[in-house]
């Protein structure tokens, strides 16, 4: 009962969003799938590099470098894939680059206290350039990433080909929003650590080791990172582009902040905005009313600032973020 | 050594401490162009030659210098704009869309408005980018005052927004007739900013609305209220600040100092708008106002270097077949060593002045 | 002192880094510059009869595109080698820097300069102004008035997007095509409208699906949006789609190569060169690309300056499909002759797309 007061608005946008996806799939049942495929398609990586930021800010950390990390780990598991001929090392390399970068964003923020948002528009800075300056052409990956179907849950109506038959990341993205979310809200570590964001030196008074917990989180929420990026290279685009990434950090962060810096506020923001872009492409495609691509194109925007405007007001960040942390004496 | 000679030079070394939010950045850069010139030799190019192609390009070619100083002057407005929500504790990451709505705003008021004598033309037009875009931004101030919704969320819609809009009016209704491209028809010639000689007029209105900003940060009561509000919302309540106001009237400003960036860029050198100007200048905003740590006096040297780097990366190329990527590694490496105490401490062990926050995180 | 010993420490490494490298700078023998080198070594002496130097400033991107700054340069590049030319070329970060670029040349005394792409037509037209005896060759650039160094190597891009449009109309089995496109721009606008009207002339019972990526910095570098709304038309029924927009376009492609029965019922095609190569990922899928022949159209008019044959003006460029590849038996004979007498037809003027944007 707990869990459902302390996630009322993500529950009712989820129910919500079911309702009209089974209507319409009574209606359409393909165009139905496919345009939800596209919408969690277009989530996945938004909602991992919410889980990002959410990692970052609960610590009191924030992390406007998303986008560079996803961008470094796009590249890494591209050309790591190219140039070790396995798909899977180049993912582990692409993780292993969203490590360093969460580790790089640790030490500047955490450790030197530099001013957090700056140590994240030099990572966005410095992941443009190189990613840009060492770009090869003419790679191919040497493999597809494969496609699962989970028994039983993919046969599910809608659902089980929207979540449950996929690439390796977008069908382990459920399951890692559920896994940040225990460990932030049911664990001894997500209660020191949402102490940190929210009051670091009572934190600290009660022998938390603030630097610790936040150069960690920091660190490996970047893996998160780089699961995003090697989702962008491998799984959804099968190639590298110079600034593939196109703004998707910056989005998470409203998508973050959308959600109450709750995952699963989070997920269905990042649902909600998926989806409008969705049906943003089927009214393009279906030219069902005659307004120009522009305007319909602008759907999953004034969407969203119509619902934070009327439904959702006011949320609170963590108290402590981005204030970094000097322990006195 | 004498002891005298120690004096002196403890003397000098203290001048250093002193002054040490100028030295930091030099140091910074030299440091950047050194780490810079390690990236380039392994290109198979010689440092030395790569920058002087830059140097010599961006200063000492009149057409480069005038260039130089026609890149700088979005960029001073872009940074003060971010420099003054930062002030009030928002970050408006929307200076792009303000910007590029003006830009359209000032290309309308400088076709339609044709029958004005060139002066009133000009300041009309340059008023209509600074009216619009104040008021995009405003529609991120007032969401966030009365409705709460973060700057951060809003102004990112706003300028995915801003994009979708102009594009259709210059692909539609404002289309420059009988051109395959998307673009409105040529400013007339009233409206257009001269240059004199390497100096454009509006890099003149740049340093002076710099001026401005920094008095009225720092000596009105007004700005001070600002500032109260940036730091401590619950002091500036307190205080009896009215920060619904405060934050409106702060986003007001900042766009409208995006907005005459956009406007200026338009009549003094594209003459028409083109989706494809302006693309980036609001996002180096950022970039400009962290380099000057939201300081509006050094948002004038900041945006002189990234100015100077970005007008002399064509002739890198050229010269030395240097990507111009390059030169964004340049300005991360220079704005991470100029943030990041490190260098201070390096430089000046315990008397390293401590780095106040720019950013105060994301606020509430 | 340790700090300042560092500093120096670091100054020193660089300085002889600078010193290993200048060297080899003269010769070029690293990095981009060799491929840029031909006969002649270098653009010092371009004000020269025997000298001949080519340039070229790229659109907004790289020479590595995958598209047209891309195969521009390639064309570019290759008449330089054969008429024994020197040949370099600048990216362009900011549109608002055309004019310099160009100047970077015309100071050099270059012969010719190429500049890419529709957006740097005004932009090349008032540098040729400025240097009269400096060739311009305008790819994408329509000359609505003739400047006599100005030559535009314009194509009829509705004619290739006709022509696939008519390809993909025949061969069919769902009777649905889909189309993955850039901005909504005019070059890509010819290519869409004309592939519809190709498809609609070869089968009156074809639908055709039609969506530009939103309006975004990005348009044309997407990959990511470009495989997903290919997918979502592919699980909506549509059996061949037309990928066009630079990275975005090929995303699509690479997404329907992964798709069950590509190649047999499944079918993609590439834009602006054959893609075959240029896109390999796309094989399984990639029957055929709607071709404008810019490499082909850029270095005639180059070996045009060359041998001053050159007219200012409009240069018609060709168009037309690229070879079926492997993919060519699984387009039956009868549709294969039926497309080759509409491509004929295309040239000679016989048929016309009526298309107008």
């Amino acid at each position: 009962m707990d869990f459902i007061r302390e996630n009322k608005k993500p529950i009712v946008t989820l129910i919500l969003v079911a309702v009209i996806a089974y209507t319409f799939y009574f209606l359409d049942e393909i165009k139905t799938t496919s345009v939800l495929v596209f919408g969690w398609g277009y989530a996945v990586p938004l909602v991992l590099a919410a889980m990002v930021g959410i990692i970052g800010e609960r610590t009191g950390v924030v992390n406007i470098g998303i986008e560079g990390q996803m961008l470094m780990a796009a590249f890494a598991s591209f050309f790591g894939s190219v140039f070790t001929g396995n798909l899977y090392l180049g993912i582990l390399i692409g993780i292993g680059a969203g490590l360093i970068m969460g580790a790089f964003l640790a030490v500047a923020a955490v450790k030197w206290e530099m001013d957090q948002i700056i140590a994240g528009v030099v990572i966005n800075i410095v992941a443009a350039g190189l990613t840009s300056f060492f770009y090869a052409q003419g790679k191919t990956l040497p493999d597809l990433m494969p496609v699962v179907s989970i028994p039983l849950l993919s046969q599910i109506p809608l659902i089980g080909p929207v979540f449950f038959r996929n690439g390796l990341f977008a069908l382990s993205t459920l399951f890692i929003v559920a896994a940040v979310y225990y460990g932030l809200f049911k664990t001894r570590w997500g209660l020191r650590s949402r102490a940190v964001g929210e009051y670091p030196s009572a934190a600290d008074a009660a022998g938390i080791n603030v630097t610790r917990i936040r150069m960690l989180n920091v660190t490996f929420a970047g893996a998160l990172a780089g699961c995003a990026g090697a989702f962008l290279a491998l799984e959804a685009a099968g190639t590298f582009a110079r600034g593939i990434t196109a703004g998707r950090g910056f989005l998470a962060l409203a998508i973050m902040i959308f959600g109450a810096w709750n995952p699963l506020g989070a997920l269905a923001a990042a649902l909600f905005f998926g989806l409008s872009t969705a049906i943003a492409s089927q009214l393009q495609a279906d030219e069902v009313i005659n307004i120009p691509q522009q305007f319909v194109n602008l759907l999953p925007f004034v969407m969203t600032l119509v619902v934070l405007a009327i439904a959702v007001g006011r949320v609170r960040p963590p108290a402590a973020a981005g204030q970094p942390y000097t322990k006195e004496g | 050594m004498s002891l005298e000679q120690k004096d002196k030079k403890s003397d000098k070394f203290s001048f250093l401490v002193r002054n040490q939010s100028i030295v930091v950045p030099i140091v910074a850069l030299i440091v950047a162009f050194l780490l810079g010139a390690i990236l380039i030799a392994f290109q198979g190019v010689n440092p030395i030659t790569a920058y002087r192609s830059i140097f010599s390009e961006a200063w000492f070619d009149s057409d480069g210098l005038l260039r130089t100083f026609q890149k700088t002057t979005p960029l001073v407005l872009a940074g003060l704009a971010v420099t003054v929500a930062l002030r009030i504790g928002l970050f408006n990451i929307g200076a792009q869309g303000q910007l590029i709505s003006a830009a359209l705003a000032a290309a309308l008021a400088g076709i339609y408005f044709s029958n004005l004598p060139a002066i009133l033309h000009v300041f009309v037009s340059l008023l209509s980018g600074v009216i619009v875009g104040a008021l995009w931004a405003a529609i991120a101030g007032i969401l966030k005052a009365y409705r709460g919704v973060h700057e951060v969320i809003s102004t990112i819609m706003l300028n995915s927004i801003a994009i979708g809009i102009l594009d259709y009016l210059v692909s539609n209704p404002f289309k420059e007739p009988d051109q395959a491209l998307q673009r409105t028809k040529k400013i007339a010639e009233t409206a257009m900013l001269p240059n004199f000689g390497f100096i454009p007029l509006g890099f003149i209105f740049a340093i002076a609305v710099t001026l401005l900003i920094s008095w009225f940060l720092n000596k009105t009561t007004a700005g001070f209220r600002f500032n109260t509000v940036g730091k401590n919302k619950f002091a500036a309540v307190y205080a009896g600040i009215n920060t619904k106001l405060m934050i409106i009237t702060g986003m007001l400003l900042s766009g409208g100092l995006a907005g005459l960036g956009g406007a200026i860029e338009t009549l003094g050198i594209t003459y028409r708008f083109e989706p494809a100007f302006n693309a980036g200048l609001g996002f180096d905003g950022i970039t400009i106002a962290l380099l000057a740590r939201a300081n509006p006096l050094a948002t004038i040297p900041a945006a002189i270097l990234v100015g100077t780097l970005r007008a002399g990366a064509a002739s890198l190329q050229f010269e030395t077949g240097i990507e111009p990527e390059i030169v964004d590694v340049l300005l991360a490496i220079t704005l991470l060593l100029v943030s990041a105490p490190i260098l201070a401490k390096f430089l000046f062990k315990n008397k390293a002045q401590k780095n106040a926050n720019v950013t105060s995180g994301w606020g509430s | 002192m340790q700090r300042m010993r560092t500093l120096a420490g670091i100054s020193i490494l660089a300085l002889v880094l600078a010193a290993c490298s200048s060297g080899t700078s003269d010769t070029a023998a690293e990095g981009g510059m060799e491929e840029t080198t031909a006969a002649v070594a270098d653009d010092s002496n371009c004000a020269a009869a025997e000298s001949f130097c080519v340039g070229l400033v790229t659109d907004i991107g790289k020479v590595d595109d995958k598209s047209f700054n891309q195969s521009a340069h390639e064309g570019a590049m290759a008449a330089a080698a054969e008429v024994g030319g020197f040949y370099k070329y600048i990216e362009t970060t900011d549109t608002k820097d055309y004019a310099a670029n160009m100047k970077q040349f015309t100071d050099k005394s270059y012969d010719v300069i190429v500049t890419v792409g529709f957006l740097m037509a005004e932009a090349t037209v008032v540098a040729a102004k400025e240097n009269p005896n400096t060739k311009f060759i305008g790819v994408d650039q329509f000359q609505a008035e003739e400047v006599a160094n100005v030559t535009g190597l314009i194509f009829p891009e509705d004619q290739a997007g006709y022509a696939a449009g008519y390809l993909a109309g025949l061969l069919t089995k769902s009777n649905k095509l889909g189309q993955v496109l850039g901005l909504e721009i005019a070059p890509v606008q010819k290519f869409a409208k004309g592939f519809e009207a190709g498809a609609k002339a070869a089968n009156a019972n074809v639908s055709v699906t039609t969506v530009y990526h939103p309006p975004a910095d990005n348009g044309f570098a997407d990959p990511v949006w470009g495989a997903a709304e290919a997918k979502k038309q592919l699980s909506q029924g549509a059996d061949i789609i037309f990928g066009a927009g630079g990275g975005t376009g090929n995303g699509a492609l690479i997404e329907i190569a992964k798709a069950e029965g590509a190649g047999t019922s499944i079918f993609c095609i590439g834009v602006d060169t054959d893609q075959w190569g240029t896109v390999p990922e796309a094989q399984p899928c990639l029957v055929t690309s709607a071709m404008k022949g810019l490499t082909e159209g850029t270095s005639d008019l180059v070996k045009a300056v060359f041998d001053g044959s050159i007219k200012g003006g409009n240069f018609l460029g060709t168009t037309g499909l690229a070879d079926y590849h492997d993919l060519a038996s699984a387009v039956p004979a009868d549709v294969q002759s039926k497309v080759a007498e509409v491509v004929a037809g295309l040239k000679d003027g016989s048929i016309q797309t009526g298309v107008t944007l």
